[in-house]
């Protein structure tokens, strides 16, 4: 079972210390749910997740032992991909994007091939010679997901991945998330809004004051608990 | 108004009969400026990007020379290579002064700024996030920077175009690198000063027919490419 275990990890903007020393634990199959306010840090750590950011401080455990950041940044980008919160999609069509996740080494057919798994498993055949700037927000992200997919990533980082989605298109989306996970791809979740991600987790964790709290981490005290706290977090 | 309709027919029977004088000259045109183009255009858009992506001591300083730059007149590059190509100059030793090599350099000094300044600016337009998919997708740093490229393509065509239409229409660089040398260095603008100092208009105004259509062409392409690439009405 593959860990990607993040240690003391310390980032600030200017004078404002965004992170303070937080630690985080991801494992293959299993989805993490990150919550906290608005500007709390949860997309500054999906990107420090990812290689793309680098933080002031931490260290990375990728299966060699605890290394630095800067050291471990090549197999992070590698291993992850992150998902932004409203997606970018590449000028060009549906199919065109899911192709910039594949290796241009690979032979055409193949491409073709993989490309055509990723559109029927993303449901996105019928909009597949679409142009993708004009997809919709829901459209967007199942594309995003689907181009994620094709990359074959051991953790995919996803901020706010069902933000200004309506009900359907975030069924939808919750739907692949389901799949990847059933595919053993480790999952972490931002997200200032839990309640849509209960069926999906398996640990919630709170960033607060720069450093994460494990409030729940099992599914089956999850199915239990989280309503509960939503509640009391509603009063 | 007879004399300028005379000229002017003149012009166009030596454009269309081939006058061999002529089109030597505008060959000599279009070498000179495609070759300086071509030599600075991956240098400044390399630039442009790490001016745009890249973040180090200097980096507004830098902006604000090559925008500064955008700004110096033809003659005063012209005047600072005659300077460093002449004999008695630094690099004198090179025996450039006066040769198709001189009026290259110069074109690369006229373009390159304006390469770098607009090039920067199509790179600020991108989206961060086309960068950061590219990477996060597996795409190494070269990779990525052509991503984005294709990304702000027409930016980037319009700081070529821009840039080529500066070259190959400047006059001063030219005539103090080149020394306006029949066959050799004489180009288009180079020749209509000449030609129009003698009062010998027919070939400087068929050569400013060619000027004119080259103008239009590369305007009317951008225009079209950039048509074609708007799909997101």
């Amino acid at each position: 079972m593959m860990q990607l275990c993040f240690t003391d990890i310390q980032k600030r903007f200017g004078h404002r210390r965004i992170l303070n020393g937080t630690d985080l634990l991801l494992a293959s199959g299993q989805c993490s749910l990150l919550c906290g306010p608005n500007g709390a840090g949860k997309s500054t750590l999906l990107r420090i997740c990812a290689g793309l950011e680098k933080p002031d401080q931490g260290k990375v455990d990728i299966g060699s032992g605890n290394q630095s950041w800067k050291r471990c940044r090549p197999a992070l980008q590698a291993k992850t991909v992150y998902l932004h919160q409203q997606p970018y999609m590449f000028d060009g069509s549906v199919i065109q994007n899911l192709g910039y996740a594949l290796s241009r080494r690979l032979p055409k057919p193949r491409r073709k091939q993989l490309i055509s798994e990723a559109l029927a498993w993303a449901d996105l055949e019928s909009i597949a010679t679409t142009s993708a700037k004009t997809l919709s927000g829901g459209e967007r992200q199942r594309v995003a997901i689907a181009r994620a997919w094709l990359h074959q990533p051991t953790v995919m980082l996803l901020d706010e991945p069902t933000a200004n989605l309506d009900q359907e298109a975030r069924q939808r989306t919750l739907q692949l998330l389901h799949s990847l996970k059933g595919q053993g791809i480790a999952l972490l979740v931002a997200s200032h809004d839990p309640k849509h991600f209960y069926s999906l987790t398996n640990t919630w964790l709170q960033l607060t004051a720069g450093r994460i709290e494990t409030l729940v981490a099992d599914t089956a005290i999850a199915d239990n608990i989280i309503p509960l706290a939503l509640a009391q977090q509603a009063l | 108004m007879d004399r300028l309709l005379t000229a002017t027919q003149q012009a166009l029977a030596l454009l269309f009969n081939g006058d061999a004088e002529l089109w030597k000259i505008i060959g000599i045109s279009f070498q000179v400026s495609s070759l300086a183009i071509l030599i600075a255009l991956v240098p400044a858009l390399l630039t442009a990007f790490l001016l745009s992506y890249a973040r180090f001591p200097g980096r507004r300083l830098l902006i604000s020379v090559f925008n500064t730059l955008l700004s110096v007149p033809a003659v005063v590059v012209g005047l600072t290579f005659y300077l460093l190509l002449s004999r008695q100059g630094p690099i004198g030793d090179l025996r450039l002064l006066f040769t198709q090599t001189a009026m290259v350099i110069g074109q690369i000094a006229l373009c390159f700024p304006i390469l770098v300044a607009m090039g920067h600016a199509a790179f600020q337009s991108a989206d961060k996030r086309a960068w950061e998919t590219a990477r996060t997708l597996g795409a190494g740093p070269v990779y990525a920077l052509l991503t984005v490229m294709r990304e702000v393509r027409f930016g980037l065509l319009a700081a070529l175009l821009a840039a080529y239409g500066r070259i190959i229409a400047e006059v001063g660089a030219s005539m103090m690198l080149g020394g306006n040398i029949l066959s050799y260095t004489r180009n288009i603008p180079t020749a209509i000063a000449l030609e129009t100092s003698k009062g010998e208009f027919a070939q400087g105004i068929a050569l400013g027919i060619v000027l004119l259509i080259l103008a239009f062409s590369l305007n009317a392409s951008l225009h079209y490419f950039q048509g074609k690439g708007h799909f997101v009405t």
